[in-house]
């Protein structure tokens, strides 16, 4: 991450001898004045180039220089500004820690960033003014260009394409008011739902996939407000670039290739969420970068807007999809090293040092975190009617929405009533059970928790096998704390067992399972009822008994003497992916995973309960939420038995080995491939390994006091480096850990840092080294070529491909993609 | 601009020092001289070669006595001898067995069990079948790892030694190791672990004892222990596969000594640099892969006889071995032979009967109503399928052997009809396709009769032989290979096993083989080159040793299946859960491996202070404090690095594998952090320490040296520590050795966590 430590090393003063004649490689002495230190007057007057740009024409006589290391920690925030008493001060021990002490600064300061440039005076004069803003025309260039390419032909599907299924109805959803439950946070749902509101959809679509778009739903509208996420990728690519401090040159080729990716350009074109995931990535890299050039003016205004801007982009792409919190953990990283720097700093103040931490904590820990959230109250502001997704939440936060009968609930539980057992733990389900058996342990009936309404989640509480059967014209009898009782499962009549065989998941617990029928049965169908308090009631010694919704219990094994409990271990293929229920032999009293409410309950002895409000605190559903979230999405792992076309493995996506079919593939309707345009992708893979090995060599000749950059540019060349191959790495390699299945899509937001890591490669090898302009220009032009012409070659995988698609020539580059019908 | 009286004052750069090498990171011109004498009594007496002899005879002493304590005990098979012993025994006859790890450890089990004169008939089938009613030598087996186990202490002894550490806190270390209850109960019982250990730490030793020489470099002393370091690392490497931590560890050392000798300041050329590049090349590269290739060269050449790991191997490979089945009967096939064909993976015939499939499948889907054609996992003459040319063949001679890419009909003998598939789906899996026949004099349904033969591995004209030529059979208009997998047809084909039509046409799993030639054409088949017993194949040894290795990686990564008693890395270092080894029920005796708490615990919490020395030593150099005294952080950062290097390394790539693991894969760990305990001890009781340690060159500059005084308080501090330990060692003993039997009372007293699953621990009321 960091070279093993700093050499500031500024040569010997010009009459020191320097070495001794003995060393075997050529030296060049040192000219005076030292060249690096302080920017030359003239690239204080005109600097519209960067910095290192300029002095690209004083390096070339020299470039093998003797003694003077790249000087710098190479810390995002190193400069190389601080000079003349370092001067033979060698840190002279070799230790493994990048032991470094920033020198303050004297003379001017460089920055590793883009050049500061001095605010222009106002303009007094119409072309004055079109002369400072200049600079911005070719972004306004691109970006209407990314109109267009985004834009065109955007309704020629009118069916649900693809993932439109689900977020367009999930918008549905919003629209309706009706609570559904999704793996991934709330803002770019109901961005979808804006979108639609603002276009007069009515929610009444279902989004079923491959359906075509009734008249009522504006598709074309909603798709347009999509894809203009999309369209600002290509602006904020360019300002990146320029705030990266790249050269204009490579300015244009990072806006080219994002606007001309083909896989970009096919997921912003649609109603999913992606387009909105790359718009927060994108932003949160370009305040970062802004960020960044203000490093010299701490707690300036501007300094304070940009780091608070990075902090609103991080909560927003975090609460659009979790993928948001590798972005995070480059800014997180970006700031350690920040702040490292910093703490080096001796000639700081601590109250300084106490203020740069707080700012942070501030901004990047606090101020997401409230956007995360809030994005998740609004939420439940909407959605306050019942819908497809009560079930994954608490019973008493059910009981709000609009359309459920939970209060109607008789309100005590007798003998003979019917009910439903909700898991309390984070996420938990509804005690379930069905036909299908065990495929090891005891064969029996499975017992899960599941998380969708449904008949199999009813239990029969009954008395124990020695007392007299149930009789509904006896006296009731109400269930107390204590009671010994058998829960029967209606619909096929088997009783809630449990028995010394490990469980499936959890070995060290004991198997759950229903055996029996009405009439078989043994004693270790007894459960004991213990009531752990009452929500509204108070403490267990108020409470005698139990309450639906309200009274927290747990079902203690009459035998066995262990609690039944449903931890989130999620059961493979056979249990239907649900959770597993078993019976823990170690009784912790505050073990929220074996505390039950009872949520649904039916007795027709008993009048229905009265109309009451119960409250449930808000943070308490949200992280109720967020771990019902986490379960969902670890349970969504490669399935062994099942083959699946769509997904896959993360080594497959640099090279572009796979693309993806998003539709049918019939003749007669559009087809759409999500796929990357072949030379963006590669191209940035290569840059990858370019670096990489860049860097080494860089590495080792520096250890051979070879000096190829001064200080600025070795800066530069690590500031920029490292934010991209930070930012590709931190997005790329989670993915090899993650247990759960991958599609390509989840490397367009890498695709980003990968084409930044182009830019910069070919800047720092070409553009900005030291080149005839003839040859920038040829090698320019061509890469220009090369990139649009292969865009405008695949533009059909995002355009859509009419016709049979086998009538297409020449789109087959890879043996592995599947474009053609075989 | 030297300035004195500061810390960091040192000769200007430009100073010549052509002729002299600087002591580099040992440089420390403040370092006060002290004179060996003026350290404590204690110190000065425990310090001499005959007080370390002394010591390190008792610990020696002490170890072989705790790993041979009852080493006959039990006289069952125990865990892993179920595999180790086994692999011993087919030495011993020579048989071929497949093994996910190296030979090494194996092989000298075998030599063990030669020299006791074990002969080799006993199998290891289960957990506790009796040796003594067998007669299985097997005490003599288990004392070599006891052995080697044993001299794992003296090495850990002098490692400690070696990085400047005073007796003391040498035994310290040792004595960490040597009280630890899961190292005996796994040196004293036939399993690879300490042969691993020990290789692995004489190879700490020997690469510390390299870098002590850096100023006398290419001398003799410092080629033997660079090419000693190498021999020893291929050993540890050879004796399980976990070896290869070891081979990283001391690759990651070599790479940062590497990159200070390349450093300008260090005034070397690059002549010189690429000097020591190859030189550790060549002793840590290429004499560790011959001696590892070496063992792979006695295990091919003890194992020439076929056994259990035949159906690991390649064909190629299994026509080396004496007596193997494919060498005794594999045949080239003609057309018109008749033939029984089998799955490789689920070993089912393919089978077809009269019975047709239903009309409509219970999820409504429609079929042909075809003949059925399935899987069948017994002999039946429904199996018997004929090879049907689709070419003109010569009368007689080569041309009607059947060929590679060769395009067949296969013939259904009993029902006389053509095997066939077509674009219908198969009755269990919508995605692939239904296979049926059709019959033989029906013309109509030609071309989907036809597929073509493909050889795995094979070459144009290659024969197919039965046995040995493993193939897919790929439809040719369709392209979909003939596929089945283990999931049973309902009622309506017996349960039988689906055969289907996979599209993906190089699946792995679609590999069928001729199980058998039923009867064959007749007129033009040599008899004679049936009926002799063919001469084992030769195979060139690289060939041998790529394939095995190769199948060695793929198994090692394949053993995913769940063990009651395996863990996750993470429970390791804080001893969260053992694994049963053994158990007696009606003595109610066990086994179980466990370490000894204390010492465990030591570990860990050293661990973290050292983390914590470290952490707080560069925060406070950031900040321009120097805390430490140079030659102390010297040793800090780099023997004890070091030694944290080898903990690190041998415990964390664990977190990033799939298969399963268990907690005596972090014994090496341990090991490494029982050394790094005794360098934070050293630091926590002493600002002292022996320095410098490395032997001065011709042209080193010398430095006053400075040595480690601990005081009195040392051997208090570790003697308290070393009682505990032993104490603990103990009290956990009967879990170790197996004996005595304990009541449920006592197990649960001896259940320090409650996550240890012990077994006949009384119940809990």
């Amino acid at each position: 991450m960091r070279p093993s430590q700093v050499q500031i090393d500024f040569g010997s003063l010009p009459e020191t001898p320097l070495r001794s004649p003995s060393s075997e490689f050529e030296e060049i002495s040192y000219p005076t004045p030292p060249l690096h230190t302080i920017i030359p007057a003239t690239a204080r007057t005109d600097d519209s180039l960067p910095l290192h740009y300029m002095q690209s024409a004083e390096d070339t006589s020299t470039r093998r220089r003797v003694a003077k290391g790249p000087g710098s920690s190479g810390g995002f925030m190193s400069g190389s500004g601080y000079d003349t008493d370092a001067l033979l001060q060698y840190n002279d021990h070799d230790h493994k820690d990048g032991h470094s002490k920033l020198r303050p600064p004297i003379g001017g300061r460089v920055s590793s960033g883009r050049l500061h440039k001095p605010y222009p005076t106002p303009p007094t004069s119409i072309s004055d003014f079109i002369h400072q803003n200049l600079e911005h025309l070719p972004p306004a260039i691109y970006t209407l260009l990314s109109c267009w390419t985004r834009f065109h032909k955007i309704g020629l599907a009118d069916i649900v394409v693809w993932d439109e299924a689900h977020f367009g109805k999930f918008g549905s959803h919003y629209l309706k008011r009706e609570f559904y439950f999704d793996v991934h946070p709330p803002l770019g749902k109901m961005l979808v739902a804006l979108a639609g509101l603002l276009s007069g959809y009515d929610g009444n679509f279902e989004f079923k996939s491959g359906e075509k778009y009734p008249a009522a739903v504006p598709y074309v509208a909603m798709r347009v407000m999509m894809a203009t996420f999309g369209v600002a990728l290509v602006p904020l690519g360019w300002y990146t670039a320029v705030e990266l401090g790249l050269s204009p040159w490579a300015c244009h080729l990072v806006a080219l290739m994002i606007l001309c990716d083909v896989a970009w350009l096919c997921i912003s074109r649609f109603i999913l969420l992606d387009s909105m995931l790359l718009f927060f990535t994108f932003t949160t890299v370009f305040f970062l970068t802004k960020f960044h050039n203000q490093q010299y003016h701490s707690f300036s205004f501007d300094w304070w807007l940009w780091l608070g801007l990075t902090g609103i982009s991080i909560g927003c792409v975090t609460s659009v999809k979790w993928v948001g919190l590798f972005v995070t953990a480059v800014v997180g990283i970006y700031t350690i090293e920040d702040l490292w720097d910093k703490f080096g700093d001796l000639r700081m103040s601590t109250r300084n040092q106490l203020r740069h931490w707080s700012a942070r904590i501030l901004c990047l820990i606090i101020l997401p975190i409230l956007v995360y959230m809030a994005s998740f109250k609004l939420h439940f502001l909407i959605l306050n009617h019942t819908g497809p997704g009560d079930a994954q939440m608490s019973s008493l936060f059910q009981a709000h929405l609009v359309g459920n009968d939970f209060w109607k609930n008789p309100l005590e539980v007798a003998y003979g009533s019917k009910i439903t057992l909700k898991n309390m733990g984070w996420g938990g389900g509804l005690l379930h059970s069905h036909v299908q058996t065990y495929p090891s342990g005891s064969n029996q009936q499975q017992v899960t928790c599941y998380h969708y309404k449904d008949d199999n989640n009813h239990w029969l509480v009954l008395p124990r096998w020695n007392e007299p059967a149930y009789n509904p014209n006896n006296e009731l009898r109400f269930v107390k704390d204590g009671d010994v009782v058998r829960l029967q499962h209606p619909p096929t009549t088997r009783n809630l067992h449990s028995h010394p065989i490990p469980a499936p998941i959890a070995k060290s617990n004991y198997e759950v399972s229903c055996y029996g029928n009405s009439t078989v049965g043994d004693v270790q169908d007894h459960w004991v009822i213990e009531i752990v308090d009452d929500i509204r009631q108070g403490k267990k010694d108020n409470v005698n008994r139990i309450r639906s919704l309200t009274t927290r219990i747990r079902l203690r094994h009459d035998i066995l003497g262990c609690y039944l409990s449903a931890a989130n271990k999620v059961l493979p293929q056979w249990g239907f992916k649900q959770i597993e229920v078993s019976c823990v032999k170690e009784s912790d009293p505050d073990d929220i995973h074996t505390y039950w409410n009872v949520e649904s309950h039916w007795n027709d002895r008993l009048p229905p309960g009265d109309v009451k409000h119960y409250k449930s605190p808000f943070l308490r559903d949200f992280w109720h939420l967020n771990v019902a979230m986490m379960t969902s999405n670890n349970a969504l792992i490669p399935d062994p038995d099942k083959d699946d076309i769509l997904a896959s493995h993360p080594t497959d996506w640099p090279w572009l080995r796979l693309g993806l079919r998003m539709c049918g593939w019939g003749d007669h309707q559009p087809k759409y491939y999500l796929l990357g345009t072949p030379l963006v992708w590669w191209g940035g893979a290569l840059s990858l390994m370019v670096f990489v090995m860049l860097l080494g060599t860089y590495l080792v000749r520096w250890q051979r006091r070879y000096v190829d950059m001064d200080a600025t540019g070795w800066a530069h060349f690590l500031y920029v480096g490292k934010v991209a191959f930070y930012g590709w790495f931190l997005h790329y390699a989670p993915f090899f850990i993650m247990g759960r299945v991958t599609y390509l899509h989840h490397y367009l937001p890498t695709l980003y840092f990968s084409v930044l890591m182009f830019g910069h490669v070919i800047d720092h090898c070409v553009f900005s080294a030291r080149w005839k302009e003839k040859t920038k220009r040829v090698v320019f032009g061509v890469a220009t070529f090369a990139i649009v012409a292969n865009f405008w070659w695949f533009r059909g995988m995002a355009w859509g491909i009419e016709g049979p698609v086998n009538e297409y020539w020449g789109l087959q580059w890879r043996k592995s993609w599947n474009i053609y019908n075989a | 601009m030297a300035s004195p009286g500061k810390i960091r004052n040192r000769k200007p750069f430009s100073t010549p020092r052509s002729d002299s090498y600087d002591q580099d990171d040992e440089d420390h011109v403040h370092a006060v001289y002290q004179r060996p004498t003026a350290r404590s009594a204690f110190e000065q007496a425990l310090d001499t070669p005959k007080a370390s002899v002394a010591v390190v005879g008792v610990l020696t002493a002490l170890a072989f006595a705790l790993r041979f304590y009852k080493i006959n005990h039990p006289d069952q098979v125990v865990f892993d001898e179920v595999h180790f012993g086994k692999f011993a025994s087919y030495y011993i006859l020579r048989q071929y067995y497949f093994d996910v790890h190296p030979p090494f450890a194996k092989l000298l089990f075998g030599l063990a069990g030669w020299f006791v004169g074990f002969d080799g008939h006993f199998t290891f089938d289960n957990i506790g079948d009796s040796y003594t009613e067998n007669h299985v030598p097997y005490v003599g087996m288990r004392a070599l790892p006891a052995i080697l186990g044993s001299l794992t202490i003296p090495i850990i002894y002098a490692i400690m030694k070696e990085t400047g550490h005073s007796t003391i806190i040498a035994a310290f270390s040792a004595c960490i190791v040597l009280f630890d209850n899961a190292h005996v109960a796994q040196s004293r019982l036939i399993l690879l672990d300490a042969t691993l250990i020990f290789f692995m730490s004489l190879t700490i030793y020997s690469y510390i004892r390299f870098r002590k020489l850096r100023y006398w470099e290419f001398s003799v002393e410092w080629w033997s222990w660079l090419i000693a370091t190498g021999f020893f690392m291929a050993c540890a490497w050879g004796s399980k596969v976990n070896g290869i931590l070891t081979v990283l560890t001391i690759g990651v050392a070599v790479l940062i000594d590497l990159w200070d000798i390349l450093d300008i300041k260090k005034g070397h050329t690059l002549e010189h640099f690429w000097k020591h590049f190859l030189a550790r090349a060549l002793g840590l590269i290429v004499v560790p892969f011959i001696i590892y290739l070496s063992f792979f060269y006695v295990h091919f050449a003890v194992l020439t006889h076929s056994g259990p790991g035949d159906s690991f191997m390649s064909p190629a490979f299994q026509e080396t071995l004496i007596g193997n089945e494919l060498l005794m009967h594999s045949q080239e096939l003609h057309y018109y032979d008749v033939i029984t064909l089998k799955h490789r993976d689920t070993k089912v015939f393919l089978h077809s009967h009269p019975d047709r499939y239903p009309l409509q499948y219970d999820d409504g889907r429609i079929s042909s109503q075809g003949q059925q054609v399935t899987g069948y996992g017994y002999e039946d003459a429904n199996n018997h399928w004929q090879i049907i040319p689709t070419k003109a063949l010569p009368e007689a001679g080569r041309g009607r052997v059947v060929q590679h890419e060769d395009t067949i009909q296969l013939l259904h003998m009993n029902t006389q009809t053509l095997l066939l598939t077509h674009d219908v789906a198969s009755p269990l899996m919508p995605t692939n396709q239904e296979f049926t026949t059709w019959p033989k004099d029906d013309h109509s349904r030609h071309n989907d009769t036809l597929f073509y033969l493909d050889l795995i591995d094979g070459n144009a004209g290659d024969a197919w032989k039965s046995k040995s030529g493993h193939f897919r059979l790929i439809h040719v208009p369709t392209k979909v290979s003939m596929w089945t997998h283990t999931k049973q047809l309902p009622e309506w084909a017996f349960k039988q096993q689906e055969i289907n039509g996979n599209k993906n046409a190089v699946e792995k799993s679609a590999t069928w083989y001729v199980d058998e030639i039923v009867s064959t054409d007749g007129n033009n088949i040599d008899l004679a080159e049936i009926n002799t017993p063919n001469e084992p194949k030769k195979l060139g040894f690289f060939r041998k040793f790529g394939e095995l290795q190769l199948l060695m990686l793929q198994h090692n990564a394949g053993l995913t299946a769940s063990h009651p008693y395996a863990s996750s890395p993470i429970n390791w270092p804080f001893l969260i859960s053992g694994i049963s080894f053994w158990t007696e029920n009606d003595t109610q005796k066990q086994i179980y491996l466990i370490g000894n708490a204390v010492g465990w615990a030591i570990c860990v919490i050293f661990i973290a202070i050292y983390v914590g020395i470290i952490g707080a030593d560069v925060v406070a150099r950031r900040r321009d404090i120097e805390a430490i005294p140079e030659h102390i952080r010297n040793r800090l950062w780099n023997s004890a690095g070091f030694f944290l290097l080898i903990w690190a390394v041998h415990y964390l790539p664990f977190f990033l594998m799939s298969r399963q693991l268990f907690i005596h894969h972090y014994l090496p760990s341990h090991l490494a952090s029982a050394l790094l305990a005794g360098s934070v001890l050293n630091f926590i009781l002493s600002d002292t320490i022996n320095f410098p340690i490395s032997v001065a060159g011709r042209r080193t500059h010398m430095r006053p040296s400075e040595f480690a005084d601990l005081g009195a308080k040392g051997p208090v501090v570790v003697g308290v520590f070393a009682v505990i330990m032993f104490a603990v060692f103990v009290f956990m003993a009967p879990l170790t050795f197996g004996t005595p039997g304990l009541d449920g009372d006592a197990v649960n007293s001896k259940r320090l966590l409650s996550s240890w699953t012990l077994h006949f621990a009384a119940k809990n009321t």
